[in-house]
């Protein structure tokens, strides 16, 4: 009955973390998590290393039994009906390894057999996502010869094979090197373009905002922010913009600029070059390079450093260590 | 989409079978066993001593080799096979797959009695092969024998899966099993009596009956030469003790591999 009653309650989220935690012995990995990805949304998990992420995943993925609460997949509870639970998904996680004796298209059709796919079906989409993940000249070469990177690319190859509703990818991009990080980006991006639900954690804020709608922030194991990227950049009070002058500032001007209006904190980084924390957003901005010019002083660059979320970002975390 | 249990333990049986086919361990312990093989029809006439005449004493020259092999495929094709998705970490490939994970162990065990029985089978065919060529004929006993081997097998591989189920290398499941089977219990099995307790419980002891039934008398390697297994229990018992380890450590393995967490 209860079963029925959760799985109608979040048909419409695929994820549905409910008062999730975690405990190794005396150690928190997680305290109390709720969280909800509604369909067809790509949420990013933002987090420093320990923050909790892959702790989440694990039991979003029944790899770990959580120390209380429910991870809810599609309305079906993790714990009680695993594999139904993981049926409607793919997931990465962290880089894992594969058997060293099998070829990718081996290791794709065990997958594929053990998901009940026809050879025909998994044939067909074993090239299609191993020309995804542009593996297609390695198809047949045994994985033991393979790099870190391959590896991950196979990883990903492998959670896209049965085309899940939902994937769960855990730092996805580690081990690859730019241009891998790139190509598995845009794959990313065109499930996601598909109307695909995604749920994928990492430490790249970059890489979260490129990707995703949304985004949450974990950190000691608990949930400091949850919204959209658009709106949380938008909220974000502070951001951070490098300002290079003709010729250094004197002391007395280095002060006279923290006594401009909106701007939080004045960092001398070099013999001309300042890092000005400005607050009020883009007419903030604004505001403190007409004073500056005003005050005679002659800008030669003023950019900001890293985006606004990112600066939220690290308020919150700084916040949140120091509690 | 998800397979029924039964089609996910064969799958999971064959990829495993097509491990151990494309690994060295089954080329190794096949080479060992054409040793093994050569060596007892090879030193006789090299000795020049003569074979002997019937089929059972020509045959139990093998079985004294026959409780190591067990052993030996134990170690070889079931000591590390749950323990390596955890250490190798590839359970983080397998596990989110929508697979219980007592299908997952039932699939590993079917290939690790599979690969066992194939290569104890072709070590008696072998010894039944050249007992009929050299003795022009061949008892039941023989093929008792065979069938008490492969009983032992089941106890070895269960214990076997047992261990890898709890440990956390590879390396230490590994040789834990092999001393268990090759030391820990034969020990135990030979002081039981000194404190006048029958060791019928013991697995080494019960698999005495694999040269027992052959006529001779029941012998493991030791220093200095063949040491007497001693207290051998009767067949029946043998089975059951065998099946009671097969069935014990098989469910515990399963049990403690659902618990158990991939955890890095």
């Amino acid at each position: 009955m209860q079963s029925s009653h959760t799985e109608s309650v979040t048909r419409e989220f695929p994820v549905h973390l409910e008062g999730l935690g975690k405990e190794y012995g005396h150690f928190t990995a997680l305290k109390s998590l709720d969280l909800t990805v509604p369909e067809g949304t790509s949420l990013g998990f933002l987090g420093p290393n320990g923050a909790g992420k892959s702790t989440t995943i694990k039991i979003m993925t029944n790899l770990i039994r959580p120390s209380r609460g429910r991870a809810i997949l599609f309305g079906i509870e993790v714990r009680q009906e695993p594999t139904r639970a993981l049926a409607r998904i793919g997931a990465v996680i962290e880089t894992p390894e594969f058997y060293g004796y099998l070829s990718p298209l081996e290791t794709l059709a065990y997958v594929g057999r053990l998901r009940s796919m026809s050879t025909s079906q998994i044939e067909h989409r074993s090239e299609a996502v191993l020309k995804g993940v542009k593996l297609t000249d390695w198809a047949d070469h045994r994985i033991q010869e393979f790099s870190k990177g391959m590896k991950q690319r196979l990883a990903i190859a492998q959670a896209l094979l049965h085309e899940p509703e939902l994937l769960i990818l855990d730092e996805p991009t580690s081990g690859l090197d730019p241009r891998g990080m790139a190509e598995v980006r845009d794959v990313i991006k065109s499930l996601k373009g598909e109307g695909r639900t995604i749920f994928m954690s990492s430490h790249l804020l970059g890489e979260v905002q490129e990707v995703c709608d949304d985004v949450a922030l974990l950190n000691h194991g608990e949930l400091l922010i949850h919204g959209s990227v658009r709106d949380l950049s938008r909220g974000a009070d502070t951001s951070t913009f490098q300002t290079t002058f003709l010729r250094s500032p004197t002391p007395q001007e280095l002060e006279a600029l923290a006594s401009v209006p909106g701007i939080v904190e004045v960092k001398a980084e070099g013999d001309s070059t300042v890092d000005l924390r400005i607050s009020g957003g883009e007419e903030g901005q604004a505001r403190v390079l007409e004073a500056m010019v005003s005050r005679g002083l002659k800008v030669i660059t003023y950019r900001p450093l890293g985006s606004s979320l990112e600066q939220l970002y690290l308020d919150r975390i700084q916040e949140s260590d120091r509690l | 989409m998800t397979a029924s249990p039964l089609a996910q333990i064969v799958t999971v049986a064959s990829y495993e079978i097509r491990k151990y086919i494309r690994g060295r361990r089954l080329l190794g312990i096949l080479i060992l066993v054409g040793l093994i093989i050569g060596l007892f029809l090879g030193l006789p006439p090299a000795l020049g001593t003569p074979y002997a005449s019937n089929p059972n004493a020509f045959v139990s020259t093998f079985a004294t080799f026959t409780g190591l092999l067990v052993v030996l495929n134990g170690v070889l094709f079931a000591a590390d096979a749950l323990v390596s998705e955890h250490e190798k970490r590839t359970g983080y490939f397998l596990f989110p797959n929508p697979v219980r994970r007592e299908v997952l162990v039932l699939g590993k065990i079917a290939a690790s009695l599979i690969v066992s029985a194939a290569v104890i089978s072709l070590y008696y065919g072998a010894a039944a092969i050249a007992a009929l060529i050299v003795t022009k004929s061949l008892t039941w006993d023989v093929g008792l024998s065979y069938v008490y081997a492969l009983s032992y097998m089941t106890a070895v591989v269960g214990i076997a899966y047992l261990v890898s189920a709890t440990f956390k290398s590879t390396v230490a499941a590994t040789v834990l099993t092999f001393f268990l089977f090759t030391l820990i219990f034969s020990i135990v099995g030979a002081l039981l009596p000194r404190a006048k307790i029958d060791p019928w419980f013991i697995p080494t002891s019960a698999s005495g009956i694999i040269s027992d039934v052959l006529g001779s008398t029941a012998a493991r390697p030791g220093p200095g030469g063949e040491v007497s297994v001693g207290f051998i229990p009767d067949p029946a018992t043998s089975i059951l003790v065998f099946a009671a380890y097969a069935i014990v450590g098989g469910v515990l393995a399963i049990l403690w591999f659902r618990r158990r967490e991939l955890s890095s």
